[in-house]
């Protein structure tokens, strides 16, 4: 909470070092987040057509990008 | 078990390690210790791999292409502070996150070390028995190589499946150790 209320207070630093590891901090979050995401989705029967339309990606990037972490528990 | 590596055989596996964090991969795969081995490019097993074309440079394009780079999953322990940055409150999306899919769904990485994917596990111990089966006590670079190639669904027996057959690399391996004192 200390962090985001500093952050809420003060304009965003225009140091380069400052701002680049911010984006490369969100890349991670959002990679993050897309792994958690596509596992749930498998989990409950989605197939990758379905999880690659929902996130607006190809089949073959999403099923490539994803398909050795998560569990296959059915061939779609 | 790494007490018997030779030092570049070592040396292959620290590089193996910075190559995937190089890629953005959050494991060890085959495909690493492979580049490792083009990267340490001396031993008998970075020679063989450029006998056969498969030189540094030639070899990080392949893993890049057939293992996206870009995947490292984990956030790291300064993220917090630096998403701060933006106005987000990593920590009160980690309770959210956590409170539906259960504690340490978004884990945090732990710095530097990365772990061995069971497939690269299963190469290491491969590269013990090719050492053994050769009569060698020591596991250099030669052995490294023979063991990738030998697991069968590791992406490193993909990439060599392609240009050259385990006996092959076994021929050179033997050829190259006749013309020299072990130094793998």
């Amino acid at each position: 909470m200390r962090n985001a209320t500093k952050a809420a207070d003060q304009a965003m630093s225009k140091d380069p070092a400052v701002g680049l590891r911010a984006v490369a901090a969100l890349r991670r979050l959002t990679e993050s987040l897309e792994a958690l995401q596509v596992a749930n989705a498998r989990a409950r029967d989605w197939t990758w057509q379905e999880i690659a339309t929902a996130l607006g990606v190809s089949k073959q990037a999403v099923h490539q990008k994803h398909s050795n972490r998560v569990p296959d528990q059915g061939k779609a | 078990m790494f007490e018997r590596f030779t030092d570049r055989a070592r040396r292959s596996l620290t590089l193996a390690q910075e190559q995937a964090v190089f890629l953005g991969h959050d494991f060890i795969g085959t495909e690493h210790m492979l580049l490792g081995l083009a990267v340490e490019r001396d031993g008998v097993g970075g020679r063989i791999l450029q006998e056969v074309g498969l030189d540094e440079d030639t070899l990080r394009a392949e893993v890049g292409r057939r293992m996206p780079p870009g995947a490292a999953l984990h956030l790291r322990p300064e993220d917090g502070d630096a998403l701060a940055e933006l106005g987000i409150d990593l920590a009160q999306i980690r309770e959210r996150v956590e409170s539906s899919f259960g504690e340490g769904a978004l884990p945090t990485a732990r710095t530097g070390k990365v772990p061995f994917t069971a497939l690269a596990k299963q190469a290491l111990e491969s590269s013990l028995r090719s050492a053994l089966a050769l009569g060698h006590n020591y596991i250099g670079t030669e052995h490294v190589l023979l063991g990738l190639a030998r697991t069968e669904g590791g992406v490193a027996a993909e990439i060599l499946d392609d240009v050259i057959t385990v006996g092959d690399i076994s021929e050179r391996v033997i050829m190259k150790l006749r013309g020299m004192g072990h130094t793998g």
